[in-house]
């Protein structure tokens, strides 16, 4: 077993170091009939937020070679309607649950923490904080995500904000920190009006291949001087990829949006994985 | 459920303004359902059948679609069938309205009930089909934005007409009154508005008397991605809020769009 939270009482044990990253696989619903769960290490859910969020208005994707933004709004019905629908889902799946939380305020954040504990199936929360948090904002959101709820907490750290937060969040108690979020980025809507140009332009985040050596820079930097465990995300898309973030220090990898191209990629990664881990072991 | 199947890809060949491609697979999409298809780039694309048989579909697509450059006998990974169709059992009258980049997705339907009428609007003459592509039976309406063939367009404009001109609406109505079923693809923007008419031409319309396909792009096609979200009216009967295109569309009930 791998364990992402070494340091919490309960600790966050998997039995495979790979996962779908946030907004990448749904609510445990999705690709049940295509992907084999069971050698995941575990369903990290969409986003959800303690109060329901509409999409976004307007065009929510751009293409552009081999990368796109996203831009959705993170859209869902807030935990407790989550809880209504899934609940029973995550009881039933055949691996443990990381539910994402969009973190707005510490006080929300404490309250959809303390909602989730005592879920069945549910191992622990990943926090989403914005790109441009405050060191201290970051903190105060990481505290009012531990302060009433037991479920141990990975802090999913912004692409620009890994040098600034990844060492505080994880002395002040984060119990591992996903490096990145997909960076935010423009990129032309080639057939929106050019009446605005709000509607020729798409902020979001950047989803293709060029994440991935961004994502070895960052994991190089930082795994050796972090004590949590690093949960690597970002363009990965090969088990050659995954072993590279392995080897440069993290304990487990999220597959993003490559995997709507591609779903099985996630069972061909953990596989590899498993059948790297079992030629090692036997020599 | 989902699955991934191997499509065959046989031809491609021009019939302005679209191209058209065939793909041999074991289950083809129905009317206004569709597959997802890996061509290479970041995402699969939505591929809708503009004609379906035992054997496969056909696709009308833009001309320099990756589709056109498939060589024969290339076997492309297409995830589905997906979506919700078009609902048209036991239809016995049936519309069709479409703007001509949205067309295709209908044209499953042109043969799907004993009378048939078929209204196309396209900014020019030049962008319209020729009416010997469409089976005989099908009562054919052509509008024109420009007024240089057929009615004068668009949809849904109750503006006068300039001399010699004659403007849709007149004859939309009337279509909609004879329909027992109405099926639209247009740009979504245009919906709230076709739905007005539909509204002023029939009472108290059935629920699915008018259905409208919703074009937004759809990554996943499963509901994961939260990309083809689409905010639908709450009903007696249903549930609104929104949706998801891929799963529970990508046709909806015009009137609750």
């Amino acid at each position: 077993m791998i364990e992402l939270a070494p340091r919490h009482k309960f600790g966050l044990p998997i039995a495979s170091p790979v996962m779908p990253a946030a907004g990448a696989f749904g609510y445990g619903d999705t690709y049940h009939d295509l992907v084999d769960l069971r050698v995941l290490g575990a369903l990290v859910t969409n986003p959800m937020s303690l109060t329901p969020r509409e999409a976004a208005r307007g065009r929510r994707i751009a293409i552009h070679g081999e990368h796109f933004v996203a831009h959705t709004g993170l859209p869902n019905p807030g935990v407790r309607r989550v809880l209504q629908q899934y609940r029973q889902t995550w009881e039933r799946l055949p691996i443990p649950v990381i539910v994402h939380l969009i973190a707005t305020t510490p006080a929300e954040t404490a309250q959809a923490a303390e909602r989730l504990s005592g879920v069945p199936n549910v191992v622990g929360i990943e926090l989403g904080v914005v790109d441009n948090v405050t060191p201290q904002r970051a903190l105060n959101l990481l505290d009012a995500a531990r302060a009433d709820g037991d479920l141990p907490v990975i802090v999913r750290v912004p692409f620009t904000g890994v040098d600034a937060l990844a060492p505080l969040l994880a002395d002040h108690g984060a119990d591992a920190l996903t490096l990145t979020a997909p960076p935010r980025a423009v990129l032309p809507a080639s057939d929106a009006p050019e009446d605005s140009e709000a509607r020729r332009y798409l902020r979001g985040r950047l989803y293709g291949p060029a994440l991935f050596p961004l994502l070895l820079n960052v994991l190089a930097r930082w795994c050796s001087k972090l004590p949590v465990p690093v949960i690597a995300c970002g363009g990965i898309a090969s088990l050659q990829d995954a072993t590279a973030c392995l080897e440069l220090g993290a304990t487990a990898l999220q597959v993003d949006a490559l995997l709507w191209r591609d779903p099985l990629i996630l069972q061909r990664i953990a596989e590899g994985l498993a059948k790297f881990e079992t030629s090692t072991i036997s020599e | 459920m989902v699955k991934q199947q191997d499509a065959v890809f046989r031809q491609a060949y021009p019939a302005p303004p679209y191209w058209v491609a065939r793909f041999d697979v074991a289950n083809p999409p129905a009317p206004g359902a569709f597959v997802l298809a890996d061509l290479g780039g970041p995402l699969r694309q939505a591929l809708f059948p503009a004609t379906i048989d035992a054997d496969g579909f056909t696709v009308m697509l833009p001309p320099h679609h990756p589709a056109t450059r498939l060589l024969p006998g290339a076997t492309v990974n297409v995830l589905g069938p997906l979506g919700q169709g078009f609902r048209i059992d036991g239809v016995t009258r049936l519309l069709l309205v479409a703007e001509i980049a949205s067309l295709p997705p209908l044209l499953p339907l042109l043969e799907a009930a004993p009378a048939v009428a078929l209204v196309i609007e396209a900014p020019t003459r030049a962008q319209l089909p020729p009416p010997d592509r469409f089976p005989p039976a099908v009562e054919l309406t052509l509008v024109t934005r420009d007024g240089s063939a057929g009615h004068l367009g668009p949809l849904e404009s109750q503006d006068p007409a300039p001399a010699n001109l004659e403007r849709v609406m007149p004859r939309l109505v009337e279509l909609i009154a004879w329909a027992e079923c109405a099926c639209f693809a247009c740009p979504n923007d245009r919906y709230p508005a076709l739905a007005a008419i539909v509204r002023a031409a029939r009472v108290q319309p059935a629920p699915d008397f008018a259905q409208a396909l919703v074009q937004v792009p759809m990554p996943c096609g499963v509901g994961a991605c939260e990309v083809c979200r689409t905010q639908t009216r709450a009903t007696a009967q249903t549930q609104g809020g929104e949706k998801h295109a891929c799963i529970d569309g990508p046709v909806f009930d015009m009137l609750l769009l």
